[in-house]
């Protein structure tokens, strides 16, 4: 929708209303969502991750999430390509990378708390919500188990309880968004005996990416996944190779996903405004056609029937003059049998 | 109607099946093949755009086979009309005269030897169909490596070429320069340099490419050694080129210095010329540089001479930049980071050997002390006597003796030998560091380091790997007073207690790959409390 | 009424009646099993694929498929053409069943089915295209059985109540196109939110058109294969009229459906150019898109165009199933074929037989419920007392 207001006031602009609308355009065209102001985020930064598992153990301590079937400190379980689950709002995997020094690689998976979320887009309960604090939280009294949350996340962070049967509820990691109200620090990052994990305002920590970025350009691509990634997430990746090689997706583009949506959307008022109109045009044009046919078909039988009365009138009036004639001769034959008879009896009397 | 229906129903059958195919013929994985020969025969884009895949010829797989029938290099290659020894590197013709003659010698002189061949019942190679040769992709993969010329094999060629009685080498067997005027090559003794100051990438008037250059020098070289029954260097593509017989190449340990009358020590100027018009870089002293020494740490005089043996600063690298030196002024040339080629430059690069990585890599990364100038850019010794009075020789010298290179650090009852950090003890116990340790490990580790040395001289230099920031002394500040609570939004940049001592030691651990403590143990480094 | 009794009895196990009863018998175990088990009991869904076949089968293809009563009455009331009115109920029959069962399957396949009202009473996600399809649906469904109550009534007798909704016929019928335009639409458009999972070949931003458009292909085929069958079983059911403009109905709509698939096509085309997806014709998936594009759409667009030309009547039966069987695909691919493409194969999702048993039993309920209603009430002939109304 944002598109197409926008195109459509670039042509305003361009049809020379651009003096009196100057700064609206202006403002319009530069439109896009970039977060809540000082909204918090997590910066990762793998070059710093040494793979220990704390942050799972923190993660599971603070959600109070069921055991895992393998301790926290069983670190062989990272060389497997594991993804988050309903018992598991973070994982840490190991990426081999061949290059000596940046051999291994870690990088831990959890929400990436979209600025603006594809599953907040996609729920028709709105049972997902961007908080001004940064998260993206669900509340599970609304919603219906469509399951389309999971379907529209790009990074496919959404778990489903598939084995309950009354309360089955999406799980993923809130950013721990209760501790960060009460000013606690989320589970994972106050574990993290390394700073891996940087707690703080989204712009501080683009700030904090850069900076290294800076410092140590050998050691790190430049490059922040999330800052622009599917318009930007809260959680923010460093890396020292390609984010592809971290499983990463490259292909996402920096597109938010609410607009993939928007101009199918967009539609909805256009095709209940427009077709009503142009569905009754078509019935009366339809219907209109069929008077006509009527019309002129009345008229056919009409002047048919015309036709044929007429020349039914003309047979009768022949016929009637003929009968007259008949009549008229018979009269007279008549008329004139009856003189001769009257004649002929008067000459008998005189006689 | 049946007809036309089941004319559709055949071309989708065929549509399908060919994508099949196709689909099929991509995912199979041929294992390709190493080699180091391969030649592109793609002349013809000079003239025109090529009609057909270019050709992927293996050289040696001909020349052994023309061995066997005894049969040699002039088979395919003309001799240059300037010298009868010399042959052309092009095949069967000395220029490139035209479009159709090329296209007519490699299909004439081609395809009748390989008939020939072929009709003594011989392998031969492609007669008849003309994707044989001319193949997109011919599963083959280059393996071919340039060859260094390094000390060791210039050492190898003089020895081999000593006159006998003078016991004195043949510079100008190879080494020579082009006399515009007579046209003519001539040798100039003590003028010698690498052969790339003159031979270029790409052939241009009156100089061969490097590529043309080394491979009829070379090989002819080789090769008349080789019919005289001489012990010589390779002939074939592989000899030179492939990864593994460059292993094989034969290596001197010690290799005595090239005598070209280059300088020993010099004193290095920014105001050779003075010119007093611009005094802003003369105001530096001049650095005192050993050159003799550097020729050890390099392989070739082109590590710095990249160009030519002439000043740097003369011609291109000029104080303010020319456009002969790409407008790189000298401060840059001789400072210029990440640039092997800049004395900073390699003396960086030399930084990223683990036993300077271990610090360098985390708070000294980038960092630069401003006494570190003075380090190169000496003090003059005598007081009120400009540089320039002195002889400079004698002057380079002194000032090079006078340098001390050796890394300096407290006596022992200065340095704390343990250090128990307490500040997390929270689940496990307090570490205890043992810090006089780390420190000799680390000053034992640079210990054979001059270039560590010098810079590292003073007392206290080396405490900053880890007491960064502070100042040199033998009670830096703890490290609570700058780390505390993490993720301090007035200090943005400053990990807190915890990331920054881990981040520290796990870093000079990883750098230093030592194998205790893991960087996952906990308890190697805290033991676990005591409940 | 003894001898009635004794007929009832006596055709109880006729083969379909047995085979539908086990059918249902399966399907209330099944339905007993998911939801005392929950969704992991019986299905093979999973993080990495949170539709299954209940989606992508019931859902997507049950609303494509009951699109023929919108196609059909729109031609008829709208459109004018009355020559075809005697398909209309039953289509609208067939629209309305469809749609009941869509809705039926959507209770097994949501986690909390009690809740499906939420959106609508609790809390409005109106950013969802989900939402859009819901509203259309639920809106639609009513539409339907508004529709379709006539035929009820007039079996009911009640006569008044009949002749008042007669009336709005119109109202309605522009109702149903409207709501069919937009959650017919939205089907697709629930994908469009999906780029990096959806196989390029198959997300477009045309998505919502092309489902759209198959919806009129899927109509119009569905119009055709159900009255075949219809006469082929029902026969006896139908008047002379039926029976008359049953083979008028086959060339009229096979001739709109080939027109339809060959636009199609071209949309389909320009999709893949648009989005310059050229070189993904070289691979696996690729050759799967080109089976869908011709042997499913170009295909059925070139044989109905055929059997229209010859009037063979039986050519363009069997093309309907084509085109029925290629807008299954269809779906199929876009939910569940190459959705999800770039997973390992392990990670790929195949439907539990579970499943498959559910959807089974959703679509014998539909052909039970099809056979009860056709063989009461007026659909398939005139109403002897309601013949004047149209």
């Amino acid at each position: 929708m944002s598109i197409s207001r926008r195109k459509f006031l670039g042509w305003m602009g361009a049809a020379g209303l651009s003096t009196a609308f100057g700064s609206p355009v202006h403002a319009a065209a530069n439109k896009h969502f970039k977060g809540y102001p000082d909204s918090l985020g997590v910066l990762f930064d793998s070059m710093l991750c040494i793979g220990c598992r704390n942050c799972e153990a923190g993660c599971n301590k603070v959600n109070g999430l069921p055991p895992p079937d393998l301790p926290f400190d069983d670190l062989t379980v990272l060389s497997k390509k594991r993804r988050v689950n309903t018992r598991t709002f973070t994982v840490v995997n190991l990426y081999d990378h061949s290059e000596g020094i940046k051999n291994p690689l870690f990088r831990k998976i959890q929400c990436n708390h979209c600025l603006e979320p594809a599953c907040a887009s996609a729920c028709f309960v709105r049972a997902f919500t961007k908080t001004k604090e940064g998260s993206v939280v669900y509340d599970p009294s609304v919603c219906v188990g469509c399951r389309y949350c999971m379907i529209a996340c790009p990074f496919e962070i959404p778990t489903y309880e598939y084995d309950k049967v009354l309360t089955p509820r999406i799980r993923k990691c809130t950013m721990c968004h209760p501790r960060v109200i009460e000013g606690k620090l989320p589970g994972c990052v106050e574990i993290c005996p390394n700073e891996a994990l940087t707690f703080g305002k989204r712009k501080d920590l683009i700030k904090i990416a850069r900076d290294r970025i800076r410092k140590y350009p050998d050691r790190y691509v430049d490059h922040i996944y999330g800052e622009n990634e599917m318009g930007g997430t809260s959680w923010l990746y460093l890396s020292g190779v390609p984010f592809k090689e971290l499983g990463m997706r490259e292909d996402l583009g920096v597109t938010p996903a609410p607009e993939l949506t928007a101009g199918s959307l967009s539609t909805v008022p256009m095709v209940a405004g427009l077709w009503p109109v142009l569905l009754t045009g078509l019935y009366a044009v339809s219907k209109r056609k069929e008077k006509i046919a009527k019309i002129e078909q009345h008229q056919a039988i009409a002047s048919t029937l015309e036709k044929a009365n007429a020349e039914a009138e003309s047979k009768l009036s022949k016929a009637l003059a003929k009968a007259q004639k008949e009549k008229d001769a018979a009269i007279k034959i008549e008329i004139k049998k009856a003189l001769e008879e009257a004649k002929k009896t008067q000459e008998k009397e005189g006689s | 109607m049946k007809k036309s229906m089941l004319q559709w129903a055949g071309i989708l059958v065929v549509f399908i099946l060919v994508l099949t195919l196709c689909i099929e013929a991509k995912d199979t994985n041929e294992i390709l093949e190493h080699r180091s020969d391969l030649i592109t025969i793609d002349t013809l884009k000079s003239f025109d755009a090529l009609e057909r895949p270019k050709v992927v010829f293996l050289h040696d797989l001909h020349t052994e086979a023309l061995e066997k029938s005894n049969k040699d290099c002039k088979t395919c290659h003309l001799s240059e009309k300037s010298s009868k020894d010399r042959l052309s590197l092009k095949f069967k013709r000395l220029k490139d005269t035209g479009k159709q003659e090329v296209m007519d010698i490699y299909h004439a002189e081609c395809i009748g030897c390989h008939k020939e061949i072929s009709a003594s019942d011989q392998d031969a190679g492609p007669v008849e169909v003309c994707g044989e040769c001319h193949k997109k992709d011919a599963g083959l993969i280059s393996s071919n490596l340039p060859v260094a010329f390094d000390k060791s094999l210039h050492f190898r060629h003089t020895e081999a070429n000593k006159d006998e009685k003078t016991n004195k080498g043949d510079c100008g067997l190879c080494h020579h320069e082009y006399d515009e005027k007579a046209k003519k090559l001539f040798y100039a003794k003590e003028k010698e340099g690498s052969c790339r100051y003159c031979h270029m990438k790409e052939t241009e008037e009156n100089r061969m490419s490097m590529r043309l250059a080394s491979h009829s020098g070379c090989i002819d070289c080789h090769k008349k050694a080789a019919d005289n029954k001489k012990k010589t260097g390779p002939i074939k593509c592989s000899g030179c080129h492939d990864p593994d017989m460059q292993q094989k190449i034969e290596k001197v340990k010690v290799v005595p210095r090239i005598e070209r009358k280059q300088p020993d020590i010099v004193l290095i100027h920014a105001n050779k010329q003075k010119t007093n018009k611009d005094d802003r870089i003369s105001r530096m002293n001049p650095v005192p540089f050993d050159h003799k020494a550097h020729e050890g740490y390099n392989d070739t005089c082109l590590a710095c001479h990249h160009a030519s043996l002439d000043s740097c600063s003369k011609k291109c690298h000029t104080p303010t930049g020319s456009k002969e030196g790409k407008y790189v002024n000298l401060e840059s040339a001789m400072h210029q980071k990440g640039n092997k080629k800049s004395c900073l430059g390699c003396h960086e690069i030399n930084q990223r050997q683990p036993n300077c990585a271990a610090c360098h890599s985390l708070n000294a990364e980038n960092r630069m002390l401003e006494t570190s100038c003075q380090i190169c850019h000496m003090k003059p010794l005598l007081k009120n006597s400009p540089a320039t009075t002195m002889d400079e020789k004698l002057m380079a010298e002194m000032l090079l003796k006078s340098k001390k290179a050796a890394s300096g650090t407290y006596k022992d009852e200065d340095i704390p030998e343990k250090v128990i950090i307490k500040e997390l003890a929270e689940e496990y116990e307090p570490v205890e560091l043992p810090h006089r340790k780390i420190i000799k490990t680390l000053l034992n580790n640079i210990k054979d380091n001059t270039l560590a040395g010098y810079f590292h001289a003073e007392k206290g230099m080396v405490c900053q790997s880890c007491h960064h920031n502070s100042p040199l002394d033998t009670k830096p500040p703890r490290c609570g007073s700058c780390h505390s609570k993490p993720f301090d939004g007035r200090n943005i940049f400053r990990p807190g207690i915890k990331g920054a001592y881990h981040q520290q030691c796990i870093r000079c651990h990883q750098v230093l790959k030592l194998e205790k403590p893991k960087s996952t143990g906990c308890t190697d480094c805290h033991k676990d409390k005591k409940k | 009424m003894s001898e009635k009794a004794a007929a009832a009895s006596k055709s109880f196990f006729t083969p379909f009646n047995v085979v539908a009863g086990i059918i249902v018998i399966i399907g209330l175990i099944l339905t007993a099993l998911r939801f005392t088990g929950g969704l992991a009991a019986v299905t093979n869904l999973s993080d990495y694929n949170p539709w299954g076949i209940w989606i992508g089968f019931d859902l997507l293809v049950g609303v494509a498929l009951a699109a023929g009563g919108y196609v059909t009455s729109a031609a008829v009331y709208l459109f004018g053409m009355k020559r075809y009115h005697s398909a209309v109920r039953a289509a609208i029959l067939t629209g309305f069943l469809g749609y009941a069962l869509v809705v039926l399957a959507l209770h097994y396949d949501v986690g909390r089915p009690w809740r499906l009202p939420y959106p609508f009473i609790i809390q409005q996600g109106t950013t969802s295209v989900l939402f859009e399809v819901a509203a259309c649906v639920a809106l639609y469904l009513t539409v339907l059985f508004l529709e379709f109550s006539p035929a009820a009534l007039e079996w009911l007798g009640m006569e008044k109540l009949r002749n008042l909704i007669t009336k709005l016929t119109l109202v309605l019928t522009i109702f149903g196109v409207i709501l069919s335009t937009l959650h017919q639409s939205s089907l697709g458009a629930l994908f469009l939110i999906a780029p990096s999972k959806l196989h390029p070949l198959w997300y477009s931003p045309y998505l919502p058109v092309f489902f759209f458009v198959t919806s009129v292909i899927a109509g119009l085929s569905m119009v055709i294969f159900e009255s075949t069958l219809s006469h082929r079983y029902f026969g006896d059911k139908m008047d002379e009229d039926h029976i008359r403009e049953k083979d008028q109905i086959a060339l009229g709509f096979g001739k709109a459906a080939s027109y339809v698939l060959a636009g199609y096509f071209a949309i389909k085309v320009i999709g893949v150019s648009a989005g310059n997806h050229w070189h993904f014709l070289g691979t696996s998936y690729g050759l799967w898109f080109l089976v869908e594009l011709f042997g499913f759409v170009a295909l059925p667009c070139f044989l109905y165009a055929v059997g229209v030309r010859d009037k063979n009547l039986r050519l363009i039966r069997w093309t309907a199933v084509i085109a029925v069987l290629g807008i299954i695909l269809n779906r199929f691919n876009v939910c569940l074929i190459a959705f999800n493409w770039h997973l390992p194969s392990s990670e790929r999702y195949f439907p539990h037989w579970m499943e498959i048993g559910i959807s089974v039993f959703v679509v014998t309920i539909g052909v039970i419920l099809y056979r009860f209603i056709v063989t009461r009430m007026p659909i398939l002939y005139e109403h002897p007392e309601y013949t004047d109304a149209h």
